[in-house]
């Protein structure tokens, strides 16, 4: 059958079709045309067809086990849900950088900072420069006055006096003060024997 | 169009009652209980969200994903599900949502994407043809001979290149109304059109359908549909 003729006689086409079908109509010629009737059952045939391929196809992609599998991991994803957030704490060092509770280390803070500002401002009050460039101008005049001997000689003494030779070759220095030792002490020679000797 | 059945009742009323003891386990504290009696509701809805979310991305894994996030949010957002909507509405509504997300989302990615060379994204929205991820996933079903089962390959992915060239307005109506059986006031509830807007897009996404499908029509059954090619526009 022809468009002209279809047109001719009224017959309905696949746009009214889908036009009746999507609004759920009934269309009068329908009722009167047997083979209106036939393309629209084949058309609906056809509609159906497409309905049922299209789950299909989206069945297989998701068959039961899959389901089930996702619906393991929902309830999964639910129960996280309601676990608070767990921190981990980096090892070691982290805690003792970010630690507060550390009262000596910041006692050491502050007293280092107290020193800087106190040293600052006493820099501000004292002239340092002025007693440095002093000392400095007074140092080399005493170099230059006294002998340099006399200064080396100075350096040299020791702070308590040390006993001369003659002491240390004394009676009274070289005799044990052990009693226990006078005999070993006999039979030992002297220097002093040798000393008195060679005078 | 189907209309809303008593076996769909008292589905509503089924789910109803499981989410508003879910609301009142979430609100006591009862937190396993909540989890356990929700657990019904995904089991009940599962199949269906997959699917919808299914024939929106074309993409199984993402889709997996999609569904997922959409009860995870539905139970976090229970508390302000009123029950005069059915449940199955507001879920899908939140699912949808989603994946018109991960849609632009994908969008906004392949944007930097250069193709490579005799490659093509086949699954997305814009184009129809299953990945090669999905045709390792689909196995013929039992009983087929290989023929068959190839022809059905075929048919299937000529419809869902078919349908992925419609507009997503359309597509969704589509789907909705047809493969999930909605009717056009659920349909309206759920996209947020008028329920005229949506029957002329149902309208218009048959016709389309019916136009691109023609060829394929007329040679799987050239008695049962001889000369519709000549009408459709």
């Amino acid at each position: 059958m022809s468009l002209l003729d279809r047109l001719g006689r009224g017959h309905l086409s696949d746009g009214q079709f889908a036009r009746l079908w999507a609004s759920g109509d009934r269309h009068p010629h329908l009722d009167a045309c047997a083979d209106c009737r036939a393309r629209y059952a084949a058309f609906d045939g056809w509609l159906l067809d497409v309905g049922d391929t299209l789950r299909a196809e989206a069945d297989e992609a998701f068959p039961a086990e899959r389901l089930a599998v996702q619906q393991a991991q929902i309830a999964r994803r639910l129960e996280t849900l309601e676990r608070p957030a767990r921190v981990i704490v980096f090892p070691k060092a982290a805690r003792a950088v970010i630690s507060g509770h550390s009262h000596v280390r910041r006692w050491v803070t502050v007293a280092a900072a107290a020193g800087l500002i106190a040293g600052i401002g006493l820099g501000q009050v004292v002239p340092l420069r002025t007693v440095i460039k002093n000392q400095q101008a007074a140092v080399p005049n005493a170099h230059f006055n006294a002998p340099a001997t006399v200064v080396r000689s100075n350096e040299l003494t020791p702070a308590t006096p040390s006993p001369g030779d003659d002491e240390l070759l004394s009676e009274g220095f070289a005799s044990p003060k052990v009693r226990n030792l006078s005999a070993l002490d006999d039979m030992t020679p002297h220097a002093r024997d040798y000393s008195v000797r060679a005078k | 169009m189907s209309a809303t059945s008593p076996a769909l009742l008292a589905a509503r009323e089924a789910d109803a009652a499981a989410a508003s003891a879910v609301k009142a386990h979430q609100a006591a504290g009862e937190l396993e209980d909540a989890r356990e009696r929700y657990t019904e509701l995904v089991g009940r809805h599962q199949r269906r969200a997959a699917r919808i979310a299914y024939h929106y991305l074309r993409d199984s894994a993402e889709a997996d994903e999609a569904v997922q996030d959409a009860f995870v949010k539905a139970y976090q957002h229970l508390a302000s599900f009123r029950e005069e909507l059915p449940f199955d509405v507001w879920f899908t509504r939140i699912l949808i949502n989603g994946c018109l997300d991960r849609i632009k989302a994908r969008t906004r990615r392949e944007r930097w994407l250069v193709p490579m060379a005799g490659t093509r994204r086949p699954a997305g929205p814009s184009d129809g043809v299953p990945t090669e991820r999905d045709m390792t996933e689909r196995v013929a079903a039992g009983g087929q001979s290989p023929e068959q089962a190839l022809l059905g390959r075929e048919r299937r992915q000529q419809i869902a290149t078919a349908l992925s060239t419609l507009p997503e307005r359309q597509r969704s109506v589509f789907v909705l109304s047809h493969v999930e059986g909605r009717t056009s006031r659920e349909v309206s509830a759920l996209t947020g059109l008028n329920e005229s807007t949506v029957r002329v897009h149902l309208f218009r996404a048959i016709r389309k359908l019916r136009a691109l499908l023609a060829n394929d029509t007329i040679a799987a059954a050239p008695g049962e549909l001889k000369g519709k090619r000549r009408v459709t526009s």
